[in-house]
């Protein structure tokens, strides 16, 4: 219909411009227009009358000054200027999705059998018959086919971003006048990233898109993603989250279940959401002893679900067996000190090296290794100090540390990513002069300006509502029972104000000393590389003393924040990668930071990375310096066989080894395609929409080949069309003149 | 009838004797060690808040129930005032512990027990703890608190400890101290001790009570190598600390039992 009324297609309109041929000035016709309306309106402010209705004479110079507006702006030739496509001069890029999912059976047929179908009904021919035609397949890889009875459904995943990239990239040498990709929109390589995008809209190649299948299934849950910590110490509580999405089953409950191979390591309860609704929970679990833990986290399939295979996803843990170094020291003996040093005791993965000040001139040393290590007090070198991961202060005022300690506290946190925890006591926080250190910056609090905040008095404490998703405060797995374990703690034997937390630091709990409000009890931030925090008393070792003797309260909770403070802290040389499990993909990007032993990022080191492969062979690849970033080393590598591997790094400076580390990945095959099984049209259609092309669904392509000629990429010709005789004005010509004469009918004379 | 007069009389003049005998100045010529200060005034700073306290623990005495006339005033007050507060001065004095001048009373019949992580208990030799108060010390011991005992004396009054200890150790062993043990090391380098008499066994000239001629530093460890009991055996350091102001009462005594109840008390804010 509109074509008919405008004469030209509603996709010449959008891509074209609207101009008036006419030699005359624009200006011209508004100053006719102007005039004829007024020339029009002459006539019927001189016949006013008081007692006539205004309103009949008005309409009747509105439908008259529309009529004689019309045809002066016909006279002025209005036109359509858009550019097409030569004739067989073009080349259409027919791109077809032959992934695994295409394969999916939907309505009594797969997505490729209503591709083919979809294909076969003229759409190639009529395309044929207007363009030069090139077929390709997109999966893993991109190739071109002579034919659609090449496609099978069969490739292990998608990558669409890719794919068009390597299509897109032809039109250096040949005139690509559109690209129509025909998908479900299911890309398991992280979608069409903007670059990729970029580059299409240089070339002006609009893409169109087709979609095939659901845009949702009727009974499915699928994993969207687990997120865990890719490396842990041993034996520590982590948590797993677990993002999903469900069709079907809303408000029935399902297990959500943490396997380490047939061992259950943790297993949940949820209620399921609303349909498409996205739902996060978190599983919590021991991470064991060292070594390497393939996870796999399930949500258990319900009865008549459609597809199972995206119920599992598999994560990778590197345990590591390491024991972190803590020095805590400590202004006076206290009870604290005494129930701390027990609990991280019990903890085989960590080590604490503890002094306290007994006398005016004696520190007690504990855990030390060697007769004079801290022997001279706390350290005043980076060798010294470096070699700890955290750091605790208790009751020891800020002008113990000399200027330069104090500067190496920063540093330990800001560039070597080290932990400090403050705690209350009677010489701690602003009562031992912290808030007026050259280190108070590196607080999670403004402490208050104000001596005597230190109060040996009884005080309640609870969870805020980050302290009950932390695993710090975690005593129980279940939520609801943690919260009330927190809330029958035996009462803090003391506690301190720590003041006011800085934007950017996290409350985990509180304390309320009877009818004085509520204070920060526990808080962290991050702060450079590393953390800082506050636990703003000395009197948790009531936990211990007034709780049953096989209650762990408080040992876990030392050994949790305690684990917390030096988690994040690396060593000098530290590889990643951008995750844990390559489903369906080859290419693994390998990402060192090197450091040297003051913790200065270094780019002139030598830097390897030894490859372990599953079937045992190894291989070893150079990582270049990073020519934005100082320290950074980077280099891709294709993991080809699928299984678990272990990446090695060695940094060296010359001769000397500035550090290692190692990393561990998994490649799976075959996973990718059971995901995002639902049709991606949101993707298709802001790909379309961005590139100037358009989302059609499968029975509309018969306007296809049409419609692409409009196009500025490849061989076109920008062409003035006339759109005086479009049957549209003609139509408006006959109603204004037609109802003017039926109203002046109907009223008589006006 | 006359024998009943005589038995009368004979009392009345006994408890006037007593009576009398009982006040302070009376005579003159009794040993300077009779002067014991039961009345020593209550420090300004006695109620104040502080880390540690002298935790002198309340128990029934050996062979009198606790509510007889007789438990009035248990063994467990032996020494108490001087003791308690001299000594509380010197830990305030030749430490950093924040410590109360004043002494606390804790028993094992209420949960006080638990706020305060070190205990002292004077002549355990005459203790008799029923099975619920054994069974508190011994929980008490296990969450982390530490128990110090002193002042008996002998085979005798060893024996007598230890049926109270069996009842709440019954699995674990009374151990000889080592010299290399961190509780004589922690702050005094303490590896020659001698035996620390009390003012009854100076006043005889001999540094030993009953046949405790041996002083014995010993203790019961818990599962991870922790002193949890600290057993002066043959030796009075309640009563060094009550005449360290004594210019009778030798001075190397008292400063050796200054040391070792700072390092025990040290001891157990540290391990």
């Amino acid at each position: 219909m509109f074509e008919f009324l405008f004469k030209y297609p509603l996709a010449a309109f959008s891509r074209g411009q609207l101009l008036f041929a006419g030699r005359w000035p624009w200006w011209l016709l508004l100053l006719l227009l102007v005039g004829a309306a007024l020339a029009l309106a002459w006539p019927m402010l001189r016949k006013r009358s008081k007692t006539a209705p205004r309103v009949k004479p008005v309409l009747i110079w509105l439908l008259q000054t529309a009529m004689v507006a019309m045809l002066l702006v016909l006279l002025w030739q209005p036109a359509l200027s858009v550019a097409t496509l030569r004739p067989q001069q073009n080349v259409v890029s027919i791109v077809v999705d032959d992934s695994k999912s295409m394969g999916l059976r939907e309505g009594g047929e797969t997505r490729m059998d209503q591709l083919h179908r979809t294909l076969n009904q003229s759409v190639i021919s009529d395309l044929q018959k207007k363009f030069q035609v090139r077929l390709y397949r997109i999966g893993a890889r991109t190739e071109r086919v002579e034919s659609v009875d090449k496609l099978a459904a069969s490739s292990p995943s998608t990558r669409l971003g890719d794919g068009l990239k390597e299509v897109v990239s032809e039109a250096a040498s040949l005139p690509i006048g559109a690209v129509v990709l025909l998908s479900d929109g299911a890309d398991n390589s992280g979608g069409i990233d903007l670059d990729t995008t970029n580059q299409i809209r240089r070339y002006r190649i609009p893409v169109h898109t087709v979609g095939f299948g659901r845009e949702k299934p009727d009974h499915d849950i699928e994993l969207a993603d687990v997120q865990i910590a890719q490396r842990v110490l041993a034996n520590s509580r982590l948590s797993a989250q677990v993002t999903f999405r469900q069709f079907g089953y809303a408000n029935r409950r399902a297990r959500v279940t943490l396997k380490d191979g047939e061992k259950v390591l943790a297993s949940r309860d949820v209620v399921l959401k609303a349909d498409g609704v996205e739902q996060s929970e978190a599983v919590t679990f021991n991470s064991g002893n060292a070594g390497v833990r393939t996870l796999q986290t399930t949500v258990e399939p319900m009865d008549g679900e459609e597809n199972r295979a995206n119920n599992t996803l598999t994560r990778l843990v590197t345990v590591d067996g390491s024991r972190p170094k803590i020095l805590y020291i400590e202004g006076e003996p206290k009870w604290e000190y005494k129930f701390i040093r027990r609990a991280i005791e019990q903890d085989q993965g960590l080590q604490l090296v503890s002094m306290v000040r007994t006398t005016q001139n004696k520190f007690y040393r504990q855990g030390i290794e060697k007769q004079d290590e801290l022997e001279q007090g706390f350290p005043a070198t980076v060798d010294e100090l470096f070699s700890f991961q955290g750091v605790v202060i208790g009751g020891v005022e800020a002008n113990y540390f000399t200027p330069t300690q104090q500067e190496l506290l920063r540093q330990f946190v800001d560039r070597r990513g080290g932990g400090v925890l403050w705690l209350g006591g009677r010489a701690g926080l602003s009562d031992g002069g912290w808030g007026a250190s050259a280190v108070a910056d590196l607080l999670p609090t403004v402490l208050p300006n104000r001596k005597n905040t230190f109060q040996r008095d009884p005080a309640n404490l609870e969870l805020t509502p980050a302290g009950r998703d932390s695993l710090i405060c975690r005593f129980d797995e279940d939520p609801a029972r943690n919260v009330d374990r927190w809330k029958k703690l035996p009462y803090l034997a003391n506690f301190e104000d720590p003041g006011t937390p800085k934007p950017g630091a996290v409350v985990l709990a509180e304390f309320s000393p009877g009818g004085r409000g509520k204070f920060p009890l526990l808080v962290t931030e991050n702060y450079g590389r590393g953390r800082t925090g506050i636990f703003a008393t000395s009197g948790s070792w009531r936990w211990q003393m007034s709780l049953p003797v096989e209650d762990q309260t408080h040992e876990m909770f030392w050994q949790q924040l305690l684990r917390w403070l030096v988690t994040g802290t690396t060593g000098p040389v530290v590889s990643s990668l951008n995750k844990s499990v390559f489903a369906d993909e080859q290419n693994v990007p390998l990402r060192v930071e090197v450091r040297d032993k003051n913790y200065i990022p270094t780019s002139d080191a030598q830097v390897e990375a030894h490859i372990m492969s599953p079937d045992g062979t190894s291989d070893t690849v150079p990582l270049h310096a990073d020519a934005a970033t100082v320290g950074l080393y980077t280099a891709s590598w294709g993991a080809v066989k699928p299984g678990s591997y272990v990446v090695e790094t060695v940094a060296r400076r010359g001769e000397n080894e500035l550090g290692r580390d190692a990393v561990t990945f998994r490649r799976e095959d075959g996973v990718a395609e059971n995901f995002g099984i639902a049709q991606n049209k949101e993707l298709l259609e802001k790909l379309s929409q961005q590139t100037g092309g358009r989302y059609w669904r499968p029975g509309e392509l018969g306007k296809l080949a049409n419609d692409i000629s409009y196009s500025e990429a490849g061989i076109s010709i920008r062409e003035t069309r006339d759109l005086w005789d479009a049957p549209i004005f003609f139509l408006a010509a006959l109603l204004l003149r037609s109802g003017e004469w039926l109203l002046r009918r109907k009223w008589g004379v006006v | 009838m006359r024998l009943r007069t005589v038995f009368v009389s004979v009392f009345i003049l006994l408890s006037l004797w007593t009576a009398l005998y009982a006040q302070r100045r009376f005579g003159g010529q009794r040993p300077w060690w009779y002067d014991e200060d039961d009345d020593m005034p209550i420090p300004p700073d006695a109620k104040e808040k502080t880390e540690y306290a002298f935790a002198r623990l309340k128990y029934p005495s050996y062979g009198r129930p606790p509510d007889s006339i007789w438990a009035m005033r248990g063994n467990w007050t032996i020494d108490w005032p001087k003791a308690d507060r001299h000594f509380a001065a010197g830990v305030r004095r030749l430490t950093r512990i924040h410590t109360r001048s004043m002494e606390q009373f804790v028993d094992l019949d209420s949960d006080e027990i638990y706020n305060w992580p070190w205990i002292y208990a004077v002549e355990s030799g005459h203790w008799q703890l029923t099975d619920k108060q054994a069974a508190k010390l011994r929980d008490y011991l296990l969450r982390g608190g530490f128990l110090m005992t002193d002042d008996f004396h002998g085979t005798f009054e060893w024996e007598i400890m230890m049926q109270s200890m069996r009842k709440v150790f019954p699995d674990r062993a009374v151990v000889d101290l080592d010299n290399r043990d961190a509780i004589f090391h922690v702050l005094y380098n303490l590896d020659s001790r001698f035996q620390v008499p009390g003012v009854a066994a100076i006043s005889q000239g001999v540094t030993y009570e009953y046949d405790g001629i041996e002083p014995k530093w010993r203790g019961i460890y818990d599962d991870r190598g922790r002193i949890m009991v600290a057993i002066c055996h043959n030796m009075d350091l309640g009563d060094a600390w009550e005449w360290a102001d004594n210019p009778n009462y030798p001075e190397k005594y008292a400063t050796l039992a200054y040391r070792v109840g700072i390092n025990y008390i040290l001891y157990a804010m540290t391990h």
